[in-house]
């Protein structure tokens, strides 16, 4: 059994199926204390200032690591650095799988590298479908940890990122996250109901800056929506697999995903949208789309580096927040 | 007295307001504020009000970066933006516009519907659009920010995306011979570039020119011009902000008195 890196969410059943433990190197990188520091590690090996800080982190972790030697790449739906990302991998010897979501969602191509990768991890269809079931009870879960926080208002916009983010590679261990999710669920009955006055939808990738969700709290707000975060949690429970990830928005076009935004926001009654970009990702293109599609105000954070947010992002912050009030 | 206090990036304004009028104002540089007159207590800062010589005060508001690291001891914090609304519409009177603000490491474009703020936009991580990048011109130029802010006829033309890189592109086009006047009309027209996409965004009819960059009159015409709206500086741009604050006392007293 060997731990097995992935640049962002795979169908990680495969991977358990072939009896290897998957790591979101994302969820090493900024659980990390000292995570600003490992972007430095990437910076001296000689990643370029302008470029995204969560590439130069997942350089980072698998450079400094002794336990994971394979890593699963994701090459067409998540960024195209991690091209280059994959190449400087491979330069420090680490052996390298990809794995690429088909931009038009086609369901052949994506049944093909799902094959591509049970073949090359040595399991077969068969288990993965009993992963599958095994993940599927645990993902219900998680769902009923969003749906507490945006209809029971029990639950805080960080923890609702923190379980939903988690799907991506269950923490390693399926079980022990199981558990964790239940003694959260039981400990959350006895939670007073939110009574922060605005509600917000957090759109775009997971944030590196690590206190957003506490500072909105803070101010009087809660993310009751976690856009991209409850995709890896595969919200909607589907049969067949292979379906399961063509309706995972996040990999494929915007516009899809505005679809699923859409929906969410009207149902979970949001009152403004917080769209988190990546200094340097292209993805900051498309905020100017989510502003012609959506009619909910939006908010445009960006972040950089690993760390707290700072004094000019609070201002903006707590000027939407007025704004909406 | 109503005191408004807007804490900016490069220097403090204060605003102090009697009977519903201006009564004095006050514009300090930042780091000599806090060194002068504040002072750390309890976590706060407390500004020393009896130095400063501002008399006493019935109520005091601020504004301004910093608001989130630090608290002015007894005063009521309010967002920056609201307090730039605010002042624009005191200062105006006008109901529907479009404030653009420039200051030292911050532009701010919200737009004003209604008397109320219903969207904005402010440059994030680049300072290129501020009058940061004037200040650094400026001295390349060995002019004043007043001189500089003179000129916007015959630019030359400035590329740099970053406001550092900027300057050597500046003295580069100096070697090339151009005037003052050229060049100084490029490095406004540079900004007018960087800002133009945030402010057609949240166009309207009026465009509320405010913060120090609008004390000079090259980048009123250069909207005017290429935008094809009114632009309107009101007579305290750079305090605009300091004004917000101390009406935003006066309101909040008016109401409180109202709800008595």
């Amino acid at each position: 059994m060997a731990e097995i890196g992935i640049t962002t969410t795979v169908p990680v059943e495969i991977i358990m199926a072939a009896g290897h433990t998957p790591v979101d190197l994302n969820n090493i990188f900024i659980g990390n204390p000292e995570a600003a520091k490992l972007t430095d590690v990437a910076e001296e090996a000689g990643y370029p200032r302008n470029i995204c800080g969560w590439i130069k982190g997942l350089y980072a972790v698998v450079i400094n690591s002794d336990s994971i030697d394979t890593v699963i790449a994701v090459t067409q739906g998540d960024c195209s650095n991690t091209h280059a990302l994959m190449e400087t991998y491979q330069l420090a010897g680490i052996n390298i799988i990809p794995f690429a979501y088909p931009f038009d969602r086609d369901y052949d191509l994506l049944s093909l590298q799902m094959d591509k990768l049970v073949k090359a991890l040595g399991t077969d269809w068969d288990k993965v479908a009993a992963v599958k079931h095994r993940l599927d009870a645990v993902r219900a879960k998680v769902a009923e940890i969003d749906r507490l926080t945006w209809q029971e208002n029990t639950v805080s916009g960080r923890n609702n990122h923190l379980f939903q983010v988690s799907c991506s590679d269950f923490n390693g261990d399926v079980d022990n996250f199981e558990q964790d999710v239940d003694k959260f669920l039981e400990e959350n009955r006895s939670c007073p109901e939110g009574q922060e006055d605005v509600r917000l939808a957090f759109i775009g990738v997971p944030p590196i800056v690590t206190d957003l969700y506490d500072y909105f709290e803070r101010m009087g707000a809660r993310v009751v929506f976690n856009e991209v975060q409850r995709q890896f949690a595969m919200p909607v429970p589907v049969e067949d697999i292979v379906e399961q990830y063509r309706q995972y928005t996040y990999p494929y076009g915007v516009f899809g995903r505005i679809d699923d935004i859409r929906t969410q926001i009207d149902l979970r009654g949001v009152d403004g949208i917080v769209h988190y970009v990546q200094s340097f990702c292209f993805r900051q293109i498309e905020d100017m789309i989510f502003r012609e599609k959506l009619d909910v105000p939006i908010l445009t954070i960006e972040g950089d580096k690993p760390g707290k947010v700072d004094a000019r992002t609070k201002l903006r912050i707590d000027s939407f927040l007025e704004m909406i009030r | 007295m109503l005191c408004g206090i807007d804490l900016g990036s490069r220097s403090v304004k204060i605003v102090i307001m009697k009977d519903g009028q201006i009564y004095r104002t006050e514009i300090l540089e930042t780091v000599d504020f806090y060194r002068r007159y504040g002072r750390r207590l309890e976590g706060q800062l407390v500004v020393d009000f009896d130095s400063l010589g501002l008399g006493k005060l019935d109520g005091l508001v601020a504004t301004g970066y910093g608001r989130n690291t630090l608290n002015i001891a007894g005063a009521t914090v309010i967002p920056e933006l609201k307090a730039h609304m605010l002042g624009a519409i005191w200062q105006l009177g006008l109901q529907d516009f479009t404030l653009l603000d420039l200051g030292g490491q911050d532009s701010k474009v919200i737009k004003v519907q209604k008397g109320r703020m219903t969207d904005f936009q402010t440059n994030d991580k680049c300072a290129a659009s501020t009058g940061r990048y004037l200040e650094n011109m400026a001295a390349v130029l060995n002019v004043t920010l007043d001189e500089l802010s003179r000129h916007s006829e015959n630019p030359v033309d400035l590329d740099a995306t970053c406001a550092i890189f900027g300057e050597s592109e500046l003295i580069g086009r100096i070697i090339e011979g151009y005037s003052v006047a050229e060049l100084a009309a490029g490095v406004n027209h540079a900004i007018f570039r960087r800002i133009r996409p945030m402010l057609s965004k949240l166009l309207s009819e009026t465009v509320v020119f405010t913060g120090g960059v609008a004390l000079g009159g090259a980048l009123k015409r250069i909207f005017e011009q290429e935008l094809a709206v009114r632009v309107v500086v009101p007579e305290y741009p750079q305090l605009n902000g300091a004004i917000g604050c101390a009406v935003y006392t006066r309101e909040a007293r008016n109401k409180h008195v109202a709800g008595n």
